[in-house]
């Protein structure tokens, strides 16, 4: 018997089949919560460049 | 309701991190862009919620956007995953949480430029900069009047904006150079390039007008002439033949990923700059290559990094930390964050240069393919070290560098010729020592006793403190640098240099240069005795010189410890011998 390879816990809500007037409706669910810990990482990092220069 | 959050096979984590990505992987990371690119534009919504034109056009734009997603799930899905609004996401998201203005009505234009891309009915108020209406991914049309905002409309088949523009929506289409959009009165299409080669055929956009994408460390490359445009088209599709012939492997991924060219204006004609952004995941911006094998290394390099920037929004590989270290690439001390990046991308021009050693003809061509092979593939695994040991790595993240580990080791075994070994070793050495002296501090009580020591006669005690700090000495050795590298990467032009005598060198540097090995370590040796101030550049010129030579004491000293030589050296503040001094750290 093959033992089934687990998914890896990733930090992004899938919102593929979710009607863009029902995100609402997800309140303070992990939507928000996947919203707060993006914007977080935004506010302490800002937005990572990488910026490669050679000189030739 | 409930959500769940993107699942992430094992099998496609390994898949990134042995540096591929399957169509089906590159599915998933396209999927989790498009998730949470509706994700920020929900939070952007809960803020948009007051007066004003900008947040009015943003709403209804909103609500087109939720019936587009319901008719049309492909124009939807276009949208967003359009690197232009990722730009615009971020952008505005930072202006919210900073309190700035941020520009809502912006995504008007977004979702208008969807509905005429698909032909689906649209009708709402989009603003007007400089006397246009940009429609992100197609193009931009004229509207000659002073106003701010002008209505759009469409019923599918034809467009208007307010009673200045009219046009049939299948027409207002990127301009790809084959008259598609031409002859549309008012209408300007986002210059596109079509690209064949013998294997997948590729579609990208030269961004050269949209705000959101003039987000790189150099200013987009905007006005650009019709004859620049055609070059730009020429040396793109010569890049692609060379990817989608020679690396598949990286061909097809980056067909289906990357939609977006950004040109930069590079400082001087000899910077050759290439960035991404995870606010803009399916966009690579790049100065001008100066060749279509550079370009072609180039989309291979920034793709590499594309493809992370989408692995670490789902998974987190690294912790914030403070801690800055050494990167082979790199002029400046890194983050972890950074150098898991660089690695990463060195890993795919590692395999670039490998697969191109076997495709160039050309002598010079081939040197270079072999001396960069030669260069950036040891690099990898001594990086991946050097990451491990900052414990910056989540588990996911020691994961990720363990397969890059092993994938580096598998590229070790190709062989490398003689000569190009011996290039490459003597770059990878001028650039780790230059980055030593500008950025490793020493101990000064730990410098003055070891001079002491010297000074006694006594052995050498062992080793100063160090750390690393930023820009703690100037070095300024970047001619002899650049000519280093030249030698490989653009043999001709380093012949013709060195034939015409002018550059400004020491007789060192040239001694150096022409290998006169014995003569170089004398005349760096008599630099740094007979000189009352530091002399760093010289210090590496010396170090250089001893590894054009036999293994001896003096050249492993400075190969190890050159910044703490060096410093012992200027505290003695006399005409201190240089190599007897490192051979006695020995």
């Amino acid at each position: 018997m093959i033992a089934q390879e687990k998914d890896i816990e990733t930090a992004i809500p899938d919102l593929g089949d979710i009607p863009v007037n029902r995100l609402a409706e997800l309140g303070s669910s992990a939507l928000a919560h996947s919203i707060a810990l993006y914007r977080e990482r935004l506010r302490e990092n800002g937005i990572p460049l990488s910026s490669f220069q050679a000189r030739i | 309701m409930t959500i769940t959050n993107h699942p992430l096979p094992e099998a496609a984590f390994t898949e990134l991190a042995d540096g591929g990505g399957s169509p089906a992987t590159m599915r998933r990371l396209g999927d989790a862009q498009r998730s949470k690119h509706l994700m920020l534009l929900h939070a952007i919504a809960e803020a948009a919620a007051g007066p004003g034109p900008g947040s009015a056009a943003f709403r209804v734009g909103y609500e087109q956007l939720a019936r587009i997603r319901d008719t049309a799930p492909g124009a939807a899905a276009w949208l967003l995953g359009l690197p232009h609004l990722g730009g615009w996401v971020h952008d505005t998201l930072i202006h919210l949480d900073q309190g700035t203005a941020a520009d809502f009505g912006h995504f008007a234009c977004l979702v208008a430029a969807a509905a005429i891309r698909t032909g689906l009915p649209v009708d709402l108020d989009v603003p007007v900069q400089d006397g246009r209406v940009r429609l992100p991914g197609l193009g931009s049309l004229l509207v000659a009047s002073e106003k701010s905002w002008v209505r759009l409309r469409s019923d599918g088949a034809r467009v208007t904006a307010g009673d200045e523009f009219a046009a049939e929506a299948r027409r207002m289409v990127p301009d790809d150079g084959t008259g598609a959009g031409a002859g549309v009165a008012g209408w300007s299409g986002t210059r596109a390039i079509r690209a064949a080669g013998c294997g997948p055929a590729w579609t990208v956009l030269l961004e050269t007008g949209d705000p959101y994408l003039d987000r790189y460390t150099l200013p987009m490359r905007t006005a650009m002439p019709t004859g620049e445009v055609a070059d730009w088209r020429e040396r793109v599709s010569s890049a692609w033949q060379i990817v989608a012939g020679r690396h598949r492997w990286a061909a097809q991924p980056m067909a289906d990923v990357i939609s977006v060219i950004v040109p930069l204006t590079p400082r001087s004609d000899t910077d050759l700059v290439s960035a991404t952004t995870p606010a803009a995941y399916g966009a690579i911006a790049t100065s001008w290559p100066p060749d279509e094998v550079t370009l072609a290394e180039t989309l291979v390099h920034e793709f590499q990094h594309v493809k992370l920037c989408g692995l670490l929004d789902l998974v987190p590989l690294t912790a914030s930390g403070d801690q800055r270290v050494y990167a082979p690439w790199r002029q400046d001390p890194r983050p972890a964050g950074g150098l898991l990046q660089g690695i990463y991308a060195h890993l795919g021009i590692v395999r670039f240069w490998q697969a191109q050693q076997h495709a160039e003809t050309d002598p010079d061509g081939l040197l270079r393919a072999q001396v960069l092979f030669a260069r950036w593939r040891p690099t990898i695994g001594e990086t991946v070290q050097t990451l491990r040991e900052t414990g910056s790595l989540t588990p996911a993240g020691v994961r990720f560098a363990e397969r890059l580990r092993a994938q580096q080791q598998q590229l070790m075994s190709a062989p490398v010729p003689a000569r190009a070994a011996q290039v490459a070793a003597e770059v990878a050495l001028d650039h780790r020592l230059t980055w030593q002296l500008r950025h490793v501090a020493t101990d000064a009580a730990d410098v003055a006793g070891l001079a002491d020591a010297y000074r006694r006669g006594e052995p050498c005690p062992g080793g100063a403190r160090t750390w690393i700090q930023q820009d703690v000495r100037k070095v300024d050795s970047g001619l002899r640098s650049r000519l280093l590298n030249l030698r490989y990467l653009e043999p001709a032009r380093y012949r013709a240099l060195r034939a015409d005598g002018v550059l400004p060198l020491s007789q060192a540097d040239r001694l150096l240069l022409e290998r006169s090995s014995e003569a170089a370590v004398q005349a760096y040796r008599t630099r740094i005795a007979d000189s009352a101030d530091p002399q760093p550049d010289a210090w590496i010129g010396l170090a250089l010189a001893l590894h054009q030579l036999p293994p001896s004491p003096p050249r492993a000293a400075l190969a190890t410890r050159l910044a703490q030589v060096a410093e012992v050296h200027a505290r003695l503040a006399d005409r201190t011998d240089p190599l007897d001094l490192a051979s006695w750290f020995t």
